[in-house]
Protein backbone atom coordinates (compact mmCIF):
# COMPACT_ATOMS: atom_id res chain seq x y z
CA UNK A 1 0.00 0.00 0.00
CA UNK A 2 1.40 3.35 -0.83
CA UNK A 3 3.09 4.90 2.37
CA UNK A 4 1.25 8.62 1.69
CA UNK A 5 -2.01 6.75 1.81
CA UNK A 6 -1.68 5.02 4.94
CA UNK A 7 -2.25 7.25 7.37
CA UNK A 8 -5.34 8.84 5.41
CA UNK A 9 -6.61 5.15 5.25
CA UNK A 10 -6.42 4.27 8.76
CA UNK A 11 -7.79 7.83 10.03
CA UNK A 12 -10.77 7.03 7.58
CA UNK A 13 -10.91 3.55 9.31
CA UNK A 14 -10.86 5.01 12.85
CA UNK A 15 -13.86 7.04 12.62
CA UNK A 16 -16.80 5.28 12.96
CA UNK A 17 -18.85 7.98 10.67
CA UNK A 18 -16.94 6.97 7.58
CA UNK A 19 -19.07 5.28 5.12
CA UNK A 20 -17.43 1.70 3.90
CA UNK A 21 -18.15 -0.23 0.79
CA UNK A 22 -17.24 -3.16 -0.64
CA UNK A 23 -18.12 -3.65 -4.79
CA UNK A 24 -17.41 -6.55 -6.44
CA UNK A 25 -18.67 -7.84 -9.75
CA UNK A 26 -20.38 -11.04 -10.74
CA UNK A 27 -19.10 -13.86 -13.30
CA UNK A 28 -20.62 -12.10 -16.04
CA UNK A 29 -19.28 -8.62 -14.63
CA UNK A 30 -22.85 -6.92 -13.06
CA UNK A 31 -21.57 -4.76 -10.46
CA UNK A 32 -22.88 -5.42 -6.75
CA UNK A 33 -21.70 -2.86 -3.99
CA UNK A 34 -22.50 -3.06 -0.10
CA UNK A 35 -21.96 -1.34 3.36
CA UNK A 36 -19.49 -3.33 4.84
CA UNK A 37 -19.82 -1.54 8.90
CA UNK A 38 -16.77 -3.86 10.11
CA UNK A 39 -14.13 -3.14 7.30
CA UNK A 40 -11.06 -2.59 9.01
CA UNK A 41 -7.06 -2.98 8.58
CA UNK A 42 -5.93 -6.00 10.38
CA UNK A 43 -2.36 -5.93 11.55
CA UNK A 44 -1.25 -7.24 8.36
CA UNK A 45 -2.42 -4.56 6.52
CA UNK A 46 -5.24 -6.80 4.64
CA UNK A 47 -8.46 -5.44 4.68
CA UNK A 48 -11.19 -7.78 6.81
CA UNK A 49 -14.01 -7.40 5.43
CA UNK A 50 -16.83 -9.55 7.25
CA UNK A 51 -19.50 -11.34 5.56
CA UNK A 52 -22.76 -11.81 7.56
CA UNK A 53 -24.48 -14.21 4.73
CA UNK A 54 -23.15 -17.41 3.44
CA UNK A 55 -25.03 -16.64 -0.18
CA UNK A 56 -24.87 -13.26 -0.40
CA UNK A 57 -23.94 -12.39 -4.02
CA UNK A 58 -20.71 -10.45 -2.54
CA UNK A 59 -19.54 -13.53 -0.63
CA UNK A 60 -19.52 -15.76 -3.98
CA UNK A 61 -18.48 -12.62 -6.05
CA UNK A 62 -15.70 -12.24 -3.51
CA UNK A 63 -14.80 -16.17 -3.52
CA UNK A 64 -15.02 -16.10 -7.21
CA UNK A 65 -12.17 -13.07 -7.03
CA UNK A 66 -9.91 -15.35 -4.72
CA UNK A 67 -10.34 -18.19 -7.20
CA UNK A 68 -9.59 -16.54 -10.50
CA UNK A 69 -7.20 -13.80 -8.97
CA UNK A 70 -9.88 -11.08 -9.72
CA UNK A 71 -10.17 -7.62 -7.50
CA UNK A 72 -12.88 -5.94 -5.46
CA UNK A 73 -13.02 -2.34 -4.55
CA UNK A 74 -13.62 -0.63 -1.53
CA UNK A 75 -14.35 3.10 -0.89
CA UNK A 76 -13.95 4.60 1.95
CA UNK A 77 -15.44 7.91 2.18
CA UNK A 78 -15.33 10.25 5.59
CA UNK A 79 -17.90 12.90 7.04
CA UNK A 80 -15.45 15.45 5.60
CA UNK A 81 -15.54 14.39 2.45
CA UNK A 82 -12.13 12.65 2.18
CA UNK A 83 -12.66 9.39 0.15
CA UNK A 84 -10.28 6.74 -0.87
CA UNK A 85 -10.66 3.71 -3.36
CA UNK A 86 -8.56 0.85 -2.59
CA UNK A 87 -8.43 -2.08 -4.96
CA UNK A 88 -7.87 -5.63 -3.70
CA UNK A 89 -7.30 -9.26 -4.38
CA UNK A 90 -9.38 -11.69 -1.71
CA UNK A 91 -6.50 -13.90 -0.08
CA UNK A 92 -8.25 -15.92 2.66
CA UNK A 93 -11.62 -17.00 3.25
CA UNK A 94 -10.96 -17.55 7.12
CA UNK A 95 -14.46 -19.82 8.70
CA UNK A 96 -13.40 -21.42 11.67
CA UNK A 97 -10.29 -20.92 14.29
CA UNK A 98 -10.00 -18.31 16.94
CA UNK A 99 -9.87 -15.29 14.66
CA UNK A 100 -13.26 -16.49 13.35
CA UNK A 101 -14.66 -16.57 16.84
CA UNK A 102 -13.41 -13.45 17.88
CA UNK A 103 -14.91 -11.47 14.72
CA UNK A 104 -18.07 -14.28 15.47
CA UNK A 105 -18.74 -12.62 18.93
CA UNK A 106 -18.07 -9.21 18.00
CA UNK A 107 -20.74 -9.37 15.14
CA UNK A 108 -23.26 -10.74 17.79
CA UNK A 109 -22.01 -8.28 20.48
CA UNK A 110 -23.27 -5.41 17.67
CA UNK A 111 -26.47 -7.20 15.97
CA UNK A 112 -27.56 -8.59 18.53
CA UNK A 113 -28.20 -12.68 17.37
CA UNK A 114 -26.75 -12.61 13.92
CA UNK A 115 -24.38 -14.53 12.22
CA UNK A 116 -21.17 -14.79 10.31
CA UNK A 117 -20.41 -16.73 7.51
CA UNK A 118 -16.78 -15.92 6.17
CA UNK A 119 -13.94 -13.33 7.85
CA UNK A 120 -12.45 -11.91 4.30
CA UNK A 121 -9.01 -11.05 4.01
CA UNK A 122 -8.45 -8.67 1.45
CA UNK A 123 -4.96 -7.84 -0.06
CA UNK A 124 -5.00 -3.88 -1.31
CA UNK A 125 -3.23 -3.55 -4.54
CA UNK A 126 -4.03 -0.34 -5.61
CA UNK A 127 -5.00 3.20 -3.87
CA UNK A 128 -6.48 6.08 -5.43
CA UNK A 129 -7.56 9.27 -3.52
CA UNK A 130 -11.07 10.16 -4.54
CA UNK A 131 -11.44 13.03 -2.14
CA UNK A 132 -13.07 15.60 -4.46
CA UNK A 133 -11.75 18.94 -3.42
CA UNK A 134 -8.18 17.19 -4.00
CA UNK A 135 -9.23 15.36 -7.24
CA UNK A 136 -10.59 18.70 -8.49
CA UNK A 137 -7.34 20.65 -8.18
CA UNK A 138 -5.66 18.12 -9.63
CA UNK A 139 -8.57 17.57 -13.02
CA UNK A 140 -8.61 21.40 -13.80
CA UNK A 141 -4.54 21.37 -13.48
CA UNK A 142 -3.69 18.43 -15.29
CA UNK A 143 -7.19 18.69 -18.05
CA UNK A 144 -8.05 22.35 -18.61
CA UNK A 145 -10.40 21.04 -21.00
CA UNK A 146 -12.33 19.25 -19.16
CA UNK A 147 -13.55 22.92 -17.25
CA UNK A 148 -16.84 24.16 -18.41
CA UNK A 149 -16.34 27.63 -20.22
CA UNK A 150 -19.24 29.20 -17.74
CA UNK A 151 -17.06 28.61 -14.60
CA UNK A 152 -14.27 30.65 -16.10
CA UNK A 153 -16.29 33.79 -16.95
CA UNK A 154 -14.99 37.50 -15.40
CA UNK A 155 -18.45 37.59 -13.10
CA UNK A 156 -16.97 41.05 -12.10
CA UNK A 157 -16.87 42.93 -15.64
CA UNK A 158 -20.17 41.30 -16.84
CA UNK A 159 -22.00 42.41 -14.19
CA UNK A 160 -20.74 45.77 -14.45
CA UNK A 161 -21.96 45.82 -17.96
CA UNK A 162 -25.18 44.67 -17.10
CA UNK A 163 -26.20 47.15 -14.41
CA UNK A 164 -25.38 50.06 -17.06
CA UNK A 165 -28.57 50.16 -19.37
CA UNK B 1 5.63 -40.80 -12.76
CA UNK B 2 8.94 -38.21 -11.56
CA UNK B 3 7.78 -36.39 -8.47
CA UNK B 4 8.55 -33.24 -11.11
CA UNK B 5 6.26 -35.10 -13.71
CA UNK B 6 3.58 -34.70 -11.06
CA UNK B 7 4.03 -31.05 -10.29
CA UNK B 8 4.36 -30.58 -14.45
CA UNK B 9 0.78 -32.71 -14.49
CA UNK B 10 -1.00 -30.32 -12.07
CA UNK B 11 -0.34 -27.30 -14.25
CA UNK B 12 -1.34 -29.06 -17.04
CA UNK B 13 -5.02 -29.85 -15.87
CA UNK B 14 -4.87 -26.40 -14.08
CA UNK B 15 -4.28 -25.45 -17.73
CA UNK B 16 -6.87 -27.40 -19.54
CA UNK B 17 -9.52 -26.33 -17.24
CA UNK B 18 -9.39 -22.57 -16.99
CA UNK B 19 -13.50 -22.49 -15.65
CA UNK B 20 -12.12 -24.88 -12.65
CA UNK B 21 -10.46 -22.80 -9.19
CA UNK B 22 -6.92 -23.80 -9.06
CA UNK B 23 -7.27 -24.47 -5.26
CA UNK B 24 -9.87 -27.35 -6.19
CA UNK B 25 -8.30 -28.77 -8.57
CA UNK B 26 -4.87 -29.14 -6.19
CA UNK B 27 -6.94 -30.23 -3.06
CA UNK B 28 -8.36 -32.78 -5.46
CA UNK B 29 -4.78 -33.73 -6.81
CA UNK B 30 -3.22 -34.09 -2.57
CA UNK B 31 -6.64 -35.89 -1.69
CA UNK B 32 -5.44 -38.07 -4.94
CA UNK B 33 -1.62 -38.20 -3.63
CA UNK B 34 -1.93 -38.09 -0.07
CA UNK B 35 0.35 -35.94 2.39
CA UNK B 36 3.65 -36.51 4.56
CA UNK B 37 4.53 -34.21 6.81
CA UNK B 38 7.64 -33.50 7.10
CA UNK B 39 9.62 -33.61 11.17
CA UNK B 40 9.54 -29.58 11.02
CA UNK B 41 5.38 -29.45 9.67
CA UNK B 42 4.94 -31.73 12.83
CA UNK B 43 7.63 -29.48 15.12
CA UNK B 44 4.98 -26.81 15.05
CA UNK B 45 1.83 -29.18 15.59
CA UNK B 46 0.53 -28.07 19.12
CA UNK B 47 -2.66 -30.04 20.18
CA UNK B 48 -4.13 -27.04 22.00
CA UNK B 49 -4.21 -25.42 18.95
CA UNK B 50 -4.78 -27.71 16.11
CA UNK B 51 -6.95 -30.70 15.57
CA UNK B 52 -4.96 -33.87 15.47
CA UNK B 53 -5.49 -37.42 14.42
CA UNK B 54 -7.15 -39.69 16.93
CA UNK B 55 -10.89 -40.72 16.39
CA UNK B 56 -10.89 -42.08 12.52
CA UNK B 57 -13.60 -44.17 11.81
CA UNK B 58 -11.53 -45.13 8.71
CA UNK B 59 -7.86 -45.69 8.73
CA UNK B 60 -4.55 -43.86 7.18
CA UNK B 61 -3.12 -44.67 4.09
CA UNK B 62 0.05 -45.26 5.72
CA UNK B 63 -1.48 -47.95 8.25
CA UNK B 64 0.16 -45.97 11.11
CA UNK B 65 -1.92 -44.19 14.04
CA UNK B 66 0.59 -41.58 15.12
CA UNK B 67 -0.22 -37.59 15.94
CA UNK B 68 -0.51 -35.92 13.02
CA UNK B 69 -2.71 -32.99 11.34
CA UNK B 70 -6.27 -34.67 11.40
CA UNK B 71 -6.02 -32.46 7.89
CA UNK B 72 -5.60 -29.29 6.29
CA UNK B 73 -7.51 -26.09 5.31
CA UNK B 74 -6.66 -23.66 2.39
CA UNK B 75 -6.69 -20.17 1.80
CA UNK B 76 -10.46 -20.14 0.26
CA UNK B 77 -12.00 -21.92 3.42
CA UNK B 78 -12.05 -24.92 1.83
CA UNK B 79 -10.48 -28.16 3.84
CA UNK B 80 -8.07 -30.99 2.22
CA UNK B 81 -9.20 -34.15 4.33
CA UNK B 82 -6.05 -36.24 3.23
CA UNK B 83 -4.19 -39.20 4.79
CA UNK B 84 -0.81 -39.67 6.08
CA UNK B 85 0.83 -41.35 3.26
CA UNK B 86 4.24 -42.69 2.66
CA UNK B 87 6.85 -41.00 1.28
CA UNK B 88 7.87 -43.83 -1.36
CA UNK B 89 4.07 -43.58 -2.35
CA UNK B 90 5.28 -40.02 -3.59
CA UNK B 91 2.64 -37.83 -1.76
CA UNK B 92 2.68 -33.99 -1.32
CA UNK B 93 4.94 -33.30 1.28
CA UNK B 94 3.62 -30.35 4.17
CA UNK B 95 6.84 -28.57 5.62
CA UNK B 96 7.30 -25.37 6.53
CA UNK B 97 7.63 -21.91 4.67
CA UNK B 98 8.92 -19.04 6.92
CA UNK B 99 6.73 -20.66 9.97
CA UNK B 100 3.93 -20.86 8.18
CA UNK B 101 2.66 -25.02 7.18
CA UNK B 102 2.96 -25.27 2.78
CA UNK B 103 1.97 -27.86 0.56
CA UNK B 104 5.81 -28.92 -1.12
CA UNK B 105 5.74 -31.08 -4.13
CA UNK B 106 8.83 -31.92 -5.79
CA UNK B 107 10.77 -29.76 -3.88
CA UNK B 108 8.58 -26.63 -4.82
CA UNK B 109 6.24 -24.80 -2.60
CA UNK B 110 2.69 -24.55 -4.48
CA UNK B 111 0.20 -23.44 -1.61
CA UNK B 112 -0.04 -22.33 2.03
CA UNK B 113 -1.94 -24.30 4.09
CA UNK B 114 -3.43 -24.46 7.79
CA UNK B 115 -4.06 -27.21 10.36
CA UNK B 116 -7.58 -27.62 11.38
CA UNK B 117 -8.02 -25.52 14.40
CA UNK B 118 -8.69 -27.49 17.68
CA UNK B 119 -12.40 -27.47 19.46
CA UNK B 120 -12.34 -25.92 22.45
CA UNK B 121 -13.60 -29.25 24.10
CA UNK B 122 -10.76 -31.31 23.03
CA UNK B 123 -8.68 -31.93 26.50
CA UNK B 124 -11.64 -31.71 28.72
CA UNK B 125 -13.05 -35.00 30.32
CA UNK B 126 -16.50 -36.27 30.22
CA UNK B 127 -18.63 -36.69 34.12
CA UNK B 128 -17.28 -40.34 33.45
CA UNK B 129 -13.59 -39.32 32.82
CA UNK B 130 -13.29 -40.08 29.20
CA UNK B 131 -11.44 -37.98 27.22
CA UNK B 132 -14.06 -35.69 25.55
CA UNK B 133 -12.20 -36.24 21.91
CA UNK B 134 -12.51 -40.44 22.00
CA UNK B 135 -16.30 -40.00 21.32
CA UNK B 136 -17.20 -36.76 19.55
CA UNK B 137 -14.55 -35.07 17.24
CA UNK B 138 -14.70 -31.97 14.88
CA UNK B 139 -14.15 -30.81 11.53
CA UNK B 140 -13.52 -26.75 11.13
CA UNK B 141 -17.39 -26.18 11.06
CA UNK B 142 -19.31 -29.77 11.97
CA UNK B 143 -19.36 -32.06 14.96
CA UNK B 144 -18.58 -35.53 14.17
CA UNK B 145 -20.17 -38.72 16.03
CA UNK B 146 -19.80 -42.26 15.32
CA UNK B 147 -22.33 -43.97 17.43
CA UNK B 148 -21.27 -47.65 16.60
CA UNK B 149 -17.61 -48.13 15.24
CA UNK B 150 -18.80 -51.51 13.67
CA UNK B 151 -20.26 -52.72 10.56
CA UNK B 152 -22.12 -55.84 10.86
CA UNK B 153 -21.63 -56.71 6.81
CA UNK B 154 -18.44 -58.07 8.35
CA UNK B 155 -19.93 -60.50 9.83
CA UNK B 156 -20.11 -62.56 6.86
CA UNK B 157 -17.44 -60.87 5.66
CA UNK B 158 -19.49 -58.91 2.88
CA UNK B 159 -17.75 -55.35 3.92
CA UNK B 160 -16.85 -52.99 1.15
CA UNK B 161 -13.77 -53.73 -0.76
CA UNK B 162 -12.41 -50.54 -0.43
CA UNK B 163 -13.45 -50.31 4.00
CA UNK B 164 -11.06 -50.88 6.54
CA UNK B 165 -13.64 -50.27 9.49
CA UNK B 166 -13.18 -53.42 11.45
CA UNK B 167 -9.13 -52.85 11.21
CA UNK B 168 -9.41 -49.82 12.34
CA UNK B 169 -11.47 -50.66 15.63
CA UNK B 170 -8.77 -53.13 16.26
CA UNK B 171 -6.15 -50.85 16.34
CA UNK B 172 -8.33 -47.91 18.01
CA UNK B 173 -9.48 -50.26 20.60
CA UNK B 174 -6.35 -50.62 21.52
CA UNK B 175 -3.89 -47.93 20.33
CA UNK B 176 -6.67 -45.27 21.31
CA UNK B 177 -9.20 -46.83 23.71
CA UNK B 178 -11.42 -45.78 21.47
CA UNK B 179 -15.62 -47.10 22.16
CA UNK B 180 -17.25 -48.86 19.93
CA UNK B 181 -20.67 -47.67 21.07
CA UNK B 182 -20.79 -44.69 23.11
CA UNK B 183 -23.45 -43.75 25.68
CA UNK B 184 -26.00 -41.34 24.25
CA UNK B 185 -26.43 -38.93 27.42
CA UNK B 186 -22.40 -38.79 27.06
CA UNK B 187 -22.25 -38.12 23.84
CA UNK B 188 -24.69 -35.31 24.43
CA UNK B 189 -22.81 -33.89 27.46
CA UNK B 190 -19.97 -33.66 25.05
CA UNK B 191 -21.97 -31.48 22.31
CA UNK B 192 -23.08 -29.65 24.84
CA UNK B 193 -19.67 -28.50 25.68
CA UNK B 194 -18.74 -27.85 22.36
CA UNK B 195 -21.85 -25.21 21.57
CA UNK B 196 -20.06 -23.47 24.50
CA UNK B 197 -17.63 -22.31 21.54
CA UNK B 198 -19.23 -19.12 19.72
CA UNK B 199 -19.51 -20.02 15.83
CA UNK B 200 -18.07 -23.04 15.81
CA UNK B 201 -20.30 -25.58 14.29
CA UNK B 202 -22.69 -25.25 11.87
CA UNK B 203 -24.13 -28.82 11.47
CA UNK B 204 -24.29 -32.13 13.92
CA UNK B 205 -22.58 -35.34 11.67
CA UNK B 206 -23.44 -38.72 12.59
CA UNK B 207 -22.41 -41.85 11.00
CA UNK B 208 -22.26 -45.74 11.58
CA UNK B 209 -21.17 -48.86 10.32
CA UNK B 210 -24.53 -50.73 8.95
CA UNK B 211 -26.16 -52.96 11.46
CA UNK B 212 -28.37 -55.34 10.03
CA UNK B 213 -30.87 -56.55 13.28
CA UNK B 214 -34.40 -55.61 14.24
CA UNK B 215 -37.48 -56.56 13.41
CA UNK B 216 -37.10 -55.08 9.81
CA UNK B 217 -33.10 -55.36 8.88
CA UNK B 218 -31.81 -51.93 10.13
CA UNK B 219 -34.32 -51.16 12.67
CA UNK B 220 -31.41 -51.16 15.15
CA UNK B 221 -29.04 -48.79 13.48
CA UNK B 222 -32.63 -46.71 13.10
CA UNK B 223 -32.89 -47.07 17.32
CA UNK B 224 -28.95 -45.96 17.66
CA UNK B 225 -29.55 -42.97 15.67
CA UNK B 226 -32.42 -41.83 17.03
CA UNK B 227 -31.33 -42.67 20.38
CA UNK B 228 -28.62 -39.75 19.58
CA UNK B 229 -30.59 -37.42 18.24
CA UNK B 230 -33.06 -37.22 21.15
CA UNK B 231 -30.65 -36.79 23.45
CA UNK B 232 -29.27 -34.05 21.55
CA UNK B 233 -32.54 -32.72 20.73
CA UNK B 234 -32.64 -31.51 24.24
CA UNK B 235 -29.73 -29.03 23.72
CA UNK B 236 -31.60 -26.76 20.82
CA UNK B 237 -34.69 -24.94 20.76
CA UNK B 238 -35.71 -25.78 17.17
CA UNK B 239 -37.19 -29.30 16.73
CA UNK B 240 -35.29 -29.34 13.69
CA UNK B 241 -31.05 -28.58 14.19
CA UNK B 242 -28.54 -28.29 10.95
CA UNK B 243 -27.26 -32.28 11.10
CA UNK B 244 -26.49 -34.91 8.99
CA UNK B 245 -26.55 -38.83 8.99
CA UNK B 246 -24.57 -40.62 6.61
CA UNK B 247 -26.67 -44.01 7.16
CA UNK B 248 -28.49 -47.24 5.31
CA UNK B 249 -30.60 -46.95 2.89
CA UNK B 250 -34.13 -47.20 4.78
CA UNK B 251 -37.15 -48.10 3.63
CA UNK B 252 -40.17 -45.12 3.80
CA UNK B 253 -41.66 -46.54 7.13
CA UNK B 254 -38.13 -46.47 8.70
CA UNK B 255 -37.23 -43.07 7.41
CA UNK B 256 -40.15 -41.85 8.21
CA UNK B 257 -39.78 -42.66 11.61
CA UNK B 258 -36.24 -41.37 11.78
CA UNK B 259 -37.57 -38.15 10.82
CA UNK B 260 -40.44 -37.79 12.89
CA UNK B 261 -38.37 -38.84 15.74
CA UNK B 262 -35.22 -36.95 15.25
CA UNK B 263 -34.18 -32.97 14.91
CA UNK B 264 -32.60 -34.64 11.43
CA UNK B 265 -32.30 -32.18 8.45
CA UNK B 266 -30.77 -34.22 5.92
CA UNK B 267 -30.09 -37.65 4.84
CA UNK B 268 -27.45 -39.48 3.08
CA UNK B 269 -27.06 -43.16 2.06
CA UNK B 270 -23.99 -43.69 -0.10
CA UNK B 271 -24.13 -45.79 -2.99
CA UNK B 272 -20.31 -45.64 -3.41
CA UNK B 273 -20.63 -46.32 -7.23
CA UNK B 274 -23.15 -45.86 -9.91
CA UNK B 275 -23.13 -49.56 -11.81
CA UNK B 276 -24.72 -52.29 -10.46
CA UNK B 277 -21.92 -54.91 -11.30
CA UNK B 278 -19.85 -53.30 -9.56
CA UNK B 279 -22.22 -52.56 -6.87
CA UNK B 280 -22.40 -56.10 -5.99
CA UNK B 281 -18.80 -56.75 -5.76
CA UNK B 282 -17.78 -53.86 -4.14
CA UNK B 283 -20.50 -54.13 -1.83
CA UNK B 284 -21.53 -57.35 -1.09
CA UNK B 285 -23.34 -56.40 2.06
CA UNK B 286 -25.03 -53.69 0.85
CA UNK B 287 -26.17 -55.71 -1.97
CA UNK B 288 -27.40 -58.86 -0.12
CA UNK B 289 -29.29 -57.23 2.46
CA UNK B 290 -30.80 -53.96 0.30
CA UNK B 291 -29.54 -54.36 -3.30
CA UNK B 292 -28.96 -51.88 -6.19
CA UNK B 293 -32.14 -51.08 -7.25
CA UNK B 294 -33.53 -50.76 -3.97
CA UNK B 295 -31.02 -48.62 -2.64
CA UNK B 296 -31.71 -46.17 -5.44
CA UNK B 297 -35.42 -46.29 -5.19
CA UNK B 298 -35.00 -45.74 -1.07
CA UNK B 299 -32.70 -42.77 -1.86
CA UNK B 300 -35.54 -40.92 -3.97
CA UNK B 301 -38.19 -41.98 -1.62
CA UNK B 302 -36.75 -40.34 0.97
CA UNK B 303 -36.61 -36.68 -1.13
CA UNK B 304 -40.54 -36.63 -0.26
CA UNK B 305 -39.26 -36.96 3.52
CA UNK B 306 -36.13 -34.89 3.44
CA UNK B 307 -36.90 -32.40 0.60
CA UNK B 308 -35.10 -31.49 -2.41
CA UNK B 309 -32.03 -30.44 -1.66
CA UNK B 310 -31.75 -32.79 1.74
CA UNK B 311 -31.38 -36.07 0.05
CA UNK B 312 -27.51 -37.09 -1.43
CA UNK B 313 -25.47 -40.21 -2.24
CA UNK B 314 -22.24 -40.66 -2.08
CA UNK B 315 -19.26 -42.27 -4.19
CA UNK B 316 -15.78 -43.87 -3.28
CA UNK B 317 -14.43 -42.14 -6.78
CA UNK B 318 -11.88 -44.41 -8.54
CA UNK B 319 -13.03 -47.63 -7.34
CA UNK B 320 -15.36 -47.70 -10.54
CA UNK B 321 -11.78 -48.65 -12.14
CA UNK B 322 -10.42 -51.31 -10.03
CA UNK B 323 -9.24 -54.46 -11.80
CA UNK B 324 -10.16 -57.18 -12.97
CA UNK B 325 -14.08 -56.25 -12.81
CA UNK B 326 -13.89 -52.17 -13.37
CA UNK B 327 -14.60 -49.74 -16.38
CA UNK B 328 -11.76 -50.32 -19.02
CA UNK B 329 -11.62 -46.44 -19.60
CA UNK B 330 -11.86 -43.80 -17.76
CA UNK B 331 -14.26 -41.89 -20.68
CA UNK B 332 -16.19 -44.79 -20.10
CA UNK B 333 -16.41 -44.54 -16.14
CA UNK B 334 -17.44 -41.20 -16.29
CA UNK B 335 -20.17 -41.33 -18.86
CA UNK B 336 -21.55 -44.03 -17.40
CA UNK B 337 -21.47 -42.77 -13.99
CA UNK B 338 -22.59 -39.11 -15.11
CA UNK B 339 -25.63 -40.86 -16.90
CA UNK B 340 -26.56 -42.38 -13.74
CA UNK B 341 -25.77 -39.87 -11.45
CA UNK B 342 -28.28 -37.54 -13.67
CA UNK B 343 -31.02 -40.58 -13.30
CA UNK B 344 -30.82 -39.31 -9.10
CA UNK B 345 -30.72 -35.74 -9.69
CA UNK B 346 -33.77 -35.11 -11.97
CA UNK B 347 -35.56 -37.21 -9.03
CA UNK B 348 -34.21 -34.85 -6.43
CA UNK B 349 -31.23 -36.45 -5.37
CA UNK B 350 -27.74 -35.27 -5.29
CA UNK B 351 -24.71 -37.24 -5.81
CA UNK B 352 -21.50 -36.35 -4.49
CA UNK B 353 -17.93 -38.03 -4.22
CA UNK B 354 -14.81 -38.69 -2.20
CA UNK B 355 -11.57 -39.27 -3.47
CA UNK B 356 -10.72 -42.85 -2.77
CA UNK B 357 -7.61 -43.83 -1.10
CA UNK B 358 -6.18 -47.08 -1.27
CA UNK B 359 -5.68 -48.08 2.30
CA UNK B 360 -3.61 -51.28 3.40
CA UNK B 361 -6.28 -53.43 5.54
CA UNK B 362 -8.28 -52.86 2.71
CA UNK B 363 -9.40 -55.53 -0.16
CA UNK B 364 -8.64 -53.03 -3.01
CA UNK B 365 -6.09 -51.40 -1.10
CA UNK B 366 -3.22 -52.28 -3.21
CA UNK B 367 -4.39 -50.84 -6.30
CA UNK B 368 -4.24 -47.05 -7.84
CA UNK B 369 -7.05 -44.11 -7.94
CA UNK B 370 -7.82 -42.35 -11.06
CA UNK B 371 -5.66 -39.61 -12.46
CA UNK B 372 -6.62 -36.10 -11.45
CA UNK B 373 -8.14 -35.36 -14.99
CA UNK B 374 -10.77 -37.66 -14.36
CA UNK B 375 -11.42 -36.50 -10.97
CA UNK B 376 -11.51 -32.94 -12.15
CA UNK B 377 -13.85 -34.19 -14.97
CA UNK B 378 -16.33 -35.92 -12.37
CA UNK B 379 -16.40 -32.89 -9.67
CA UNK B 380 -17.06 -30.74 -12.56
CA UNK B 381 -20.24 -33.23 -14.35
CA UNK B 382 -21.73 -33.51 -10.79
CA UNK B 383 -21.54 -30.06 -10.09
CA UNK B 384 -23.29 -29.24 -13.27
CA UNK B 385 -25.73 -31.92 -12.61
CA UNK B 386 -26.67 -29.50 -9.54
CA UNK B 387 -27.23 -26.92 -11.95
CA UNK B 388 -29.49 -28.37 -14.30
CA UNK B 389 -31.65 -29.74 -11.24
CA UNK B 390 -31.26 -26.93 -9.43
CA UNK B 391 -30.39 -28.77 -6.85
CA UNK B 392 -28.68 -27.23 -3.72
CA UNK B 393 -26.07 -29.13 -1.74
CA UNK B 394 -25.54 -26.99 1.80
CA UNK B 395 -25.59 -29.65 4.07
CA UNK B 396 -22.55 -31.58 2.40
CA UNK B 397 -21.04 -28.61 1.08
CA UNK B 398 -16.99 -26.78 2.09
CA UNK B 399 -18.00 -25.96 5.34
CA UNK B 400 -20.47 -28.92 6.61
CA UNK B 401 -18.26 -31.85 5.17
CA UNK B 402 -15.46 -30.76 2.87
CA UNK B 403 -14.41 -33.95 1.48
CA UNK B 404 -16.33 -33.63 -1.73
CA UNK B 405 -14.36 -31.58 -4.51
CA UNK B 406 -17.75 -31.56 -6.61
CA UNK B 407 -19.55 -29.89 -4.01
CA UNK B 408 -16.67 -27.11 -3.76
CA UNK B 409 -17.53 -26.42 -7.00
CA UNK B 410 -20.93 -25.67 -6.04
CA UNK B 411 -20.44 -23.02 -3.30
CA UNK B 412 -21.00 -20.25 -6.39
CA UNK B 413 -24.98 -21.73 -6.78
CA UNK B 414 -27.13 -18.89 -7.04
CA UNK B 415 -29.61 -21.40 -5.22
S1 LIG C 1 -21.24 -50.20 4.70
FE1 LIG C 1 -19.34 -50.72 3.69
S2 LIG C 1 -18.09 -48.83 3.86
FE2 LIG C 1 -19.75 -48.65 5.34
S3 LIG C 1 -18.88 -49.43 7.23
FE3 LIG C 1 -19.94 -51.16 6.25
S4 LIG C 1 -18.39 -52.18 5.06
FE4 LIG C 1 -17.58 -50.19 5.59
Amino acid sequence: MPLTLQPIIRLLLDDTGTTRIVATTSEDGSPYAVISPFLHLNHDGFFVHLELLETSITNRNLLRNLWFDRKAAINLTGKDGRSVLVKGVPVKAIISGPIFSEYYTKVRQAFGDADLSTVWLIKPVEIVNETYAERKIEEETQYPFSVHLDRLVNRKKSTQKKDRP
Amino acid sequence: MTQRGEVEHLNDIVAKYPEVPQLIILKTDVQRRGVFYTDSALSVLDEKKHSITGTHIFGTRDGKIAPRPESLLLRDGTSIITTPTAIEDNPYVVDLLYGQPYLFDGGEPIEEVDYWPAPAFYGKLTRSGIPMQKIVSARPQRLVINPHRYCTFWNNSNGCTFCDIVAQIKKGKKDLQIQVRPKADEIAEIVAEALNEPGRYSAVFLTSGSVINGTEPFDEEIDIYIEVFQELGKLFRTKKFPSQIIGTAYSEAQLERLYRQTGLMSYTADIEVLNEDLFNIHCPGKAEWIGYKEWKRRLVNAVDIFGRGFVNTGLVAGIELTTPHGFKTEDEALSRTLEEAEDLASQGVSTVYIVWSPRPDTVIGNQKNASLDYYIRLAKGLHELRVTYKLPIMFDDYRHCGNHPDTDLSRLLPF
